[in-house]
């Protein structure tokens, strides 16, 4: 059993990661971006190829290649975005995730196709026992949220920041200010992708095993649902709501569990629908997540002569 | 008051319940784990239900005859989602929750290559349907057992029946896919026994709806056969073609893509002949007949034809060993599938037999169950059929 709340503990801390690389995009910017899945694929499989099957760098070098190589990949998809908004960015960014797992698929010579790439190596994997191991990972996975959660605090908090969120309340108002708003809106997505794809590497090593079928949409869907669920806007929302998630998603099983008279595939449907009904319950009484942005407010003067 | 003393009449009662039950379910000891991680939901869905229920027919044959040296079986199940994320996460409550010695029934290869690594590092035995040559590659060190037959024993299996037709000049058109070279390759190395030989391929993009040159470069190479590697639109244009060029030879390609549906939409001139060929269950086998009563079908699929033997293979496993644990299953598996014992296709008289001294050699609904060093099945029945009169017949079953 404890093993197993490590390694769930390690999942929520993959997805809170990928979620605090969603609000920075989303949350703090405003953009849309339903192609979250691409990003920590990009991130993934560039830390695979270069550790395992087409080189043999070591673990780190291939974490923060993937970081770079995703966020060089977020700069050129906001350039290319940089016309669209709300759901036409979200349409054309949830089509960049199915390229990438297209490439992924038909590239064989480079990413194995369908097969995947197994034996991607991690943190001591092998040379301990299993729980350990598991251990280890989620001492990595921890520091790793910690250190990008305080990164994220110290954008939110500064004067960068807050252009960010000038520009996703109203980028007009934020242009004619002077800011160049083209500009802060590539960087926050080069932003939010390197975090999301530094989280895709770390997923990568940990299960050992990537293969394009395991980014799908979902993946991106359970990270907008983690960040709704926190808090847009957010870093401790995005943290919070992600470990929310997986609780709920896990949390099922064992209710479902409980229920007597029901055949294997009815116990699927009902976890499903659990999920999804806890979710609309947390929504339905805190519909700004459980952590909401709070706006200083400034008195209006008083303009009455 | 009220409540609790209600609560606490209700607790005894369940407590009692089992000693109010026949003599036989009560078997005694700590129950022995197995699960089930079979796709309920996502793309495997249609499989999945009837998989499990495959499964669950063997465990309660195995606990209504008194379970094995005493001992129930206790069925665990998650839903994969036919997703490898969710299907690692199920995988961990299997095997670190529910403490299984057994996972049975990943269907998606995907799934199966994501959970393998969990499984042999927690030495939990892997049984799995999937067909990825891929998979039993893997350093699994024995706990992957696969009933799928993988591509390279459905090409030689193609050549073999090539072989007898007495072709000798194979020409492919294959539609592009994972798998088009391999099973070139695959063919090239197998033709030869057979005083055959593969004159070429041609890989062509199945979105195309004129096939006119690829069949051009197919009868320039004067083929006695044609191996049409593809999917059902791009093989129904391709029969079409063959046929509008004069093409008297012979044709042949897998049962996915020449189906009824197929037979339907031609006219019977151009199907006419048309051979086809897919891994089949031992429908000779009573064990295949006895799981036709229990899904209540006469045409089981192949997926669940192999869990149910998933199951027995464990049960029977367990029970050489004397011992519930993945590295008992994996150690034991290969000695009651195979081997000179005596043949068996039910699980409780595998049980009774083996709880006589007596060696057995297992074979069930889908085939013979013999497995190589590493994992994949020796060999299993295929079924051959002919097209004729826009109907398929069976030519064998072999």
């Amino acid at each position: 059993m404890e093993n197993y709340l490590v390694a769930m503990a390690v999942f929520a801390g993959l997805y809170g990661l990928m979620a605090l690389g969603l609000n920075v995009i989303w949350g703090m910017t405003g953009m849309i971006n339903l192609g979250l899945v691409g990003f920590m694929a990009v991130g993934a499989y560039t830390s695979a190829l270069l550790t395992v099957r087409h080189a043999h760098w070591p673990m780190w070098a291939g974490v923060i290649a993937a970081t770079i190589v995703s966020g060089i990949a977020g700069a050129v998809v906001a350039r290319i975005t940089a016309r669209l908004k709300g759901d036409y960015l979200a349409i054309v960014t949830l089509g960049f995730s199915e390229v990438v797992r297209l490439v992924a698929s038909n590239e064989i010579r480079f990413t194995n196709g369908t097969d995947g790439i197994s034996a991607i190596p991690g943190p001591f994997r092998g040379e301990v026992a299993p729980a350990t191991f598991n251990l280890i990972y989620l001492g990595i996975v921890a520091a790793a949220l910690l250190v990008v959660y305080l990164l994220c605090q110290r954008l939110r908090h500064s004067p960068y920041g807050r252009v960010l969120r000038a520009i996703r309340d109203d980028d007009q108002v934020t242009s004619v200010a002077g800011k160049p708003v083209l500009r802060f809106k590539t960087e926050a997505f080069a932003i939010g992708a390197a975090i999301t794809g530094f989280a895709g590497a770390l997923y990568g090593h940990y299960n050992a095993y990537i293969a394009p079928e395991g980014f799908v949409p979902l993946i991106t869907i359970y990270i907008v649902l983690s960040l709704t669920a926190g808090g847009t806007g957010t870093n401790a929302g995005a943290v919070v709501g992600a470990a929310l998630v997986v609780a709920f998603m896990e949390g099922t099983r064992f209710v479902v569990a409980e229920i007597p008279g029901l055949a294997a595939v009815q116990v699927a449907a009902v976890r499903e629908f659990m999920i999804a009904a806890l979710l609309i319950l947390v929504l339905r009484y805190r519909p700004q997540g459980l952590f909401p942005e709070r706006h200083a407010r400034h008195a209006t003067p008083d303009t009455t002569p | 008051m009220t409540f609790l003393a209600t609560r606490r009449a209700v607790t005894a009662g369940l407590a009692l319940s089992p000693l109010f039950a026949p003599s036989v379910l009560r078997a005694q000891g700590e129950p022995i784990r197995l699960g089930t991680l079979m796709p309920l939901t996502g793309a495997g869905g249609p499989y999945g239900p009837s998989m499990r229920k495959a499964v669950e027919g063997v465990v309660e044959s195995v606990n209504s005859a008194g379970g094995i040296g005493g001992r129930r079986i206790q069925l665990y199940g998650e839903d994969s989602q036919t997703n490898p994320d969710a299907a690692v996460r199920a995988a961990r409550k299997l095997i670190d929750v529910d403490r299984v010695s057994a996972i049975m029934g990943t269907w998606a290869s995907a799934v199966t290559t994501a959970v393998a690594p969990l499984a042999w590092e927690s030495r939990t035995m892997l049984f799995t349907v999937s067909g990825a040559d891929s998979i039993t590659q893997l350093p699994h060190r024995g706990y992957i057992i696969r009933t799928q037959p993988n591509s390279t024993l459905q090409i030689t299996k193609l050549s073999e029946f090539l072989g007898q037709q007495g072709a000798k000049r194979i020409f492919i058109l294959a539609a592009q896919t994972p798998f088009a070279l391999s099973n070139k390759e695959i063919l090239e190395r197998e033709m030869p026994k057979y005083g055959g030989q593969v004159l070429g391929q041609t890989i062509y993009d199945r979105e195309k709806t004129v096939f006119r040159s690829e069949v051009d470069q197919a009868l320039r190479a004067r083929p006695d056969y044609i191996f049409l590697n593809g999917y059902t639109p791009d093989v129904t244009i391709l029969l079409r073609e063959l046929f509008r060029a004069g093409w008297t030879g012979g044709k042949v390609a897998p049962a996915y893509a020449i189906n009824q549906r197929l037979l339907d939409s031609l006219p019977a001139d151009v199907t006419n002949g048309a051979v086809t060929w897919a891994p089949s269950p031992d429908i000779e086998s009573p064990a295949f007949k006895r799981l036709q009563a229990l899904l209540g079908t006469n045409d089981p699929d192949p997926y669940s034809c192999q869990t149910n033997d998933h199951a027995a293979l464990a049960a029977l496993a367990i029970a050489k060993a004397g011992a519930a644990t993945g590295d008992a299953i994996r150690e034991n598996v290969r000695k009651i599938a195979q081997g000179a014992g005596e043949r068996v296709t039910e699980v409780t008289e595998g049980l009774r037999l083996l709880a006589a001294g007596r060696e057995i050699n297992y074979a069930g609904a889908s085939g013979a169950c013999d497995f190589t060093d590493n994992g994949d099945i020796l060999t299993c029945p295929f079924r051959y059929e002919q097209a004729e009169g826009a109907k398929l017949k069976t030519i064998r079953i072999s």
